[in-house]
């Protein structure tokens, strides 16, 4: 894509005190272009020891977790429980666009850095709190990761096998929505104050999130009183969601029009079992499963996945692979998009990381540096725009302050 | 009522599916009026073939509550160009048609930036509109299988292809990403005086999660697999039976701390656990006799005790929720009002959820029902597109009102 602007983003001044609820937030608003200052304790955020790590081995600098990220951004160590330290971040706050945060609801204040005190003095000010359950009501207190976020959006009561324990979905999905809400809002918080609007404060509530990750049980309960778990999932998928067996690995063949099915039966050489007409409509395969079933089946089974995959497509039937990681990231389609970038980490090397998405025709987002080792921009900011001397950092940093 | 922050933008949507609409009913909810372009020749795939059933659809209602609606032939000349003419009022243009579709109409970039310079085009599309699959037929359920998503999302170890549910999260997270970009993009028009399209791929969007476990990959040559309920860093962590058929709380204790706490509370009901379990090593090490410890507490209590006793001595906690529990027992949906009640002028009550980001200044709202099919083709053809109730009823006769 060509560029004849900067990053949608860029002169967007972003203080990060997110723990890892928001961490995929504050990753979009660094994707697209906002100078982003991770503020950490003295010794790091406590996710530089979330595995992964490169070669396995725990360090700081190493966890692999952090590097995803993180990367985008500078760093520096604050220690906001004590004093000077908080009056250092009043001081920060001043000249910032953002704070995004995600401590209990109230601590912030308890530190005298609520959303109260930092728009006194810049008032343009957009706060952004993204919490398990919200500023608000009875479990505001509770603590929730976000196994807690997806055990209580019936998402999970849905994931495994009948009987069996539920099972909580890969990539921190709860987490993952919570923060796609929170740089939305910060978008429009954003877009309020360029039209001559001031900052605000934004609530966001992972709990709240997860209902929209789980699909269209909520309306349908109130409709039908249908309650889905993995029981109830159970034979209501056929052709819907099934994978099929292919000679190396796993399709799915996800249809809704009809026209997608007579392609299917086509390709399969109309075999007798499932030609009819009658199969056409979904309710009737539903209630029909098993030659459904076994015709896709043994069909898949004389195929490899890539095979399957290409000449489905091209039938246009909705095939795709069960792919691993790593067939993704190898795929042709992948590779064609650069969604990958080669970067260098000083501890970790050579790496891939992960690009900027969404991709804006005209101000596309950017990478600009690996994720920041700890304290690195801690004199490029306290020095160079807050005006300490290096023998100030010394004192500070023998006091605990940074 | 108090204004909407994005008042006085308008959205002309032009999907199916769930991404797209979601992608426009978010805009909306925060004030931009949403006209959604559909045909009576057939029903979307969330108002269902059966024309009786199109007002009827509580899946509808989620997706598309306070939009309007414009019923217009796009097979004909003319509606394209009714389509166009809208085309050139909107700030902003949301599709997720197959790739191709379009461009066929005369609305992808080149062609709109000659009618519209400054609206801006957002394409929610599962792969993108480039590379070599970027014209695949996918929905939301097969986009997880190219990722990895849908292959890690299992027990550790399992046989089977996948547990993942019947779920679509891709399709909105990506409908909220593409959101998000589209506030962006509307502050960069300002600034460099014209639209932009956006290339908004929920495969790339929902992968992103994903980026520690590429990373784990890339760095470490390392193919990951499905991980289940584990965790390296926290023990107990996972979903425990509790009380009742099908009945389980999500547990997650992660420092010494809180496993003091925890073991106290279970030890003084009885359980005594013979001075095992007191490291973290030996926690993670030994999880499964631990589980079973801890089931022989959870096991006794109903779920929703479960979770209060732990959350009361600071222990993250969760009910794994049915769709139920949400409409009676969350306590914290009810208190912060998260579950919405419309009421359908055909479909009835229907309860959709909330909005789960809260702006301080600007707030979004729930915006009213979803409308009727071809509700408000009249009012736009009249007040939009400046054609006479005579235009119109010729246009209704010909088919392309329709």
């Amino acid at each position: 894509m060509k560029t004849n602007g900067t990053a949608p983003l860029s002169g967007y001044r972003v203080l990060d005190l997110a723990g890892p609820l928001a961490f995929h937030c504050v990753k979009l608003l660094a994707d697209m272009g906002a100078d982003v200052v991770k503020v950490e304790p003295p010794g790091g955020d406590p996710a530089r020891h979330v595995p992964p790590f490169k070669d396995d081995m725990p360090h700081a600098e190493k966890s692999l977790y952090f590097l995803h990220y993180n990367t985008n951004k500078r760093g520096i160590t604050l220690n906001l429980d004590a004093r000077e330290g908080r009056s250092i971040f009043l001081q920060l706050a001043r000249s910032a666009h953002v704070v995004v945060e995600t401590f209990r609801p109230g601590h912030m204040d308890e530190l005298g850095l609520g959303y109260g005190a930092l728009s006194g003095t810049n008032p343009g000010l957009v706060m952004a709190s993204l919490t398990p359950f919200g500023q608000t009501g009875p479990w505001r207190d509770y603590k929730a990761t976000d196994i807690a976020g997806l055990a209580l959006s019936n998402l999970m009561v849905m994931t495994g096998e009948p009987g069996e324990p539920p099972l909580q979905a890969p990539g921190e999905v709860a987490y993952g929505m919570a923060s796609t809400y929170g740089a939305f809002g910060v978008a429009v918080a954003l877009y309020h104050r360029e039209n001559g609007g001031k900052g605000q404060h934004i609530d966001v509530s992972m709990h709240e999130c997860g209902a929209h990750i789980a699909g269209y049980f909520i309306p349908q309960y109130g409709a039908t009183g249908a309650k889905p778990s993995r029981a109830s999932r159970k034979g209501e998928e056929t052709d819907l969601y099934d994978p099929y067996p292919a000679k190396n690995g796993y399709v799915r063949i996800f249809i809704i029009p009809s026209e997608q099915w007579r392609r299917l039966v086509d390709w399969m050489g109309r075999p007798e079992a499932i030609a009819g007409p009658e199969f056409e409509k979904m309710e009737h395969r539903r209630q029909h499963p098993e030659p459904v079933l076994r015709t896709i089946t043994e069909f898949c089974k004389r195929h490899t996945k890539e095979e399957l995959y290409e000449e489905g497509q091209k039938r246009r039937i909705s095939v795709t692979p069960i792919n691993t990681a790593r067939e993704f990231m190898e795929s042709a389609h992948t590779k064609a998009r650069h969604l990958f970038l080669e970067m260098e980490h000083p501890a970790v090397g050579k790496y891939l990381h992960y690009g900027p998405v969404p991709r804006f025709s005209e101000t596309p987002g950017r990478v600009t540096r690996t994720a920041p080792l700890i304290g690195e921009h801690n004199e490029e900011i306290y020095c160079g725009e807050l005006g300490f001397s290096k023998k100030d950092l010394i004192t500070l940093g023998a006091a605990g302050v940074i | 009522m108090q204004q909407l922050p994005l008042e006085g933008i308008r959205v002309l949507e032009l999907t199916t599916g769930a991404a797209g609409p979601t992608c426009a009913r978010v805009l909306c909810e925060f004030g931009a009026e949403v006209i959604r372009v559909e045909t009576r020749l057939r029903g979307d795939g969330h108002r269902g073939e059966d024309p009786k059933k199109w007002n009827k659809k509580p899946d509808f209602v989620k997706l598309h509550r306070g939009k309007k609606s414009f019923t217009v032939n796009m097979k004909l000349d003319k509606g394209r160009e009714l389509v166009k003419q809208l085309a050139k009022k909107c700030d902003v243009l949301v599709e997720n048609y197959g790739l191709g579709v379009l461009e066929r109409w005369g609305l992808d970039y080149p062609q709109l930036k000659e009618l519209n310079p400054s609206c801006i085009l957002v394409r929610v599309k599962g792969l993108g509109c480039t590379g070599p699959h970027a014209a695949d037929l996918t929905w939301g359920p097969n986009v997880g299988n190219i990722m990895g998503g849908t292959y890690l999302w299992n027990y550790p170890g399992a046989t089977t292809a996948t547990a993942e549910p019947r779920t679509q999260h891709p399709d909105f997270m990506g409908g909220v990403t593409g959101a998000f970009a589209v506030v962006l993009a509307l502050m960069q028009r300002k600034k460099i005086g014209q639209g932009q399209w956006i290339d908004n791929a929920q495969l790339e969007i929902g992968a992103s999660l994903l980026g520690p476990r590429y990373l784990e990959y890339s760095v470490n040559g390392r193919e990951p697999g499905p991980e289940g309920n584990r965790s390296l860093v926290a023990a107990p962590y996972g979903a425990y039976r509790c009380k009742g058929d099908d009945r389980w709380c999500a547990i997650a204790v992660y420092t010494q701390e809180e496993w003091e706490k925890f073991s106290r509370l279970l030890e003084h009901s009885g359980l005594d656990r013979n001075g095992q379990f007191t490291t973290h090593l030996e926690r993670v090490r030994r999880r499964e006799e631990l589980d079973r410890w801890v089931e022989m507490w959870t096991s006794q209590r109903d779920a929703y005790e479960v979770m209060e006793k732990l959350q009361g001595i600071g222990v993250c906690a969760a009910v794994v929720q049915d769709v139920e529990d949400q409409f009676t027992r969350d306590a914290q949906y009810a208190a912060r009002g998260f579950l919405v009640k419309l009421k359908e002028p055909e479909a009835g009550v229907v309860v959709t959820e909330g909005i789960p980001v809260r702006l301080s200044e600007t707030p979004g709202r729930v915006r009213g029902a979803a409308p009727l099919m071809g509700e408000h083709t009249q009012e736009i053809a009249r007040d939009l597109l400046g054609l006479s109730d005579a235009e119109i009823k010729t246009l209704e006769q010909e088919g392309v009102l329709t």
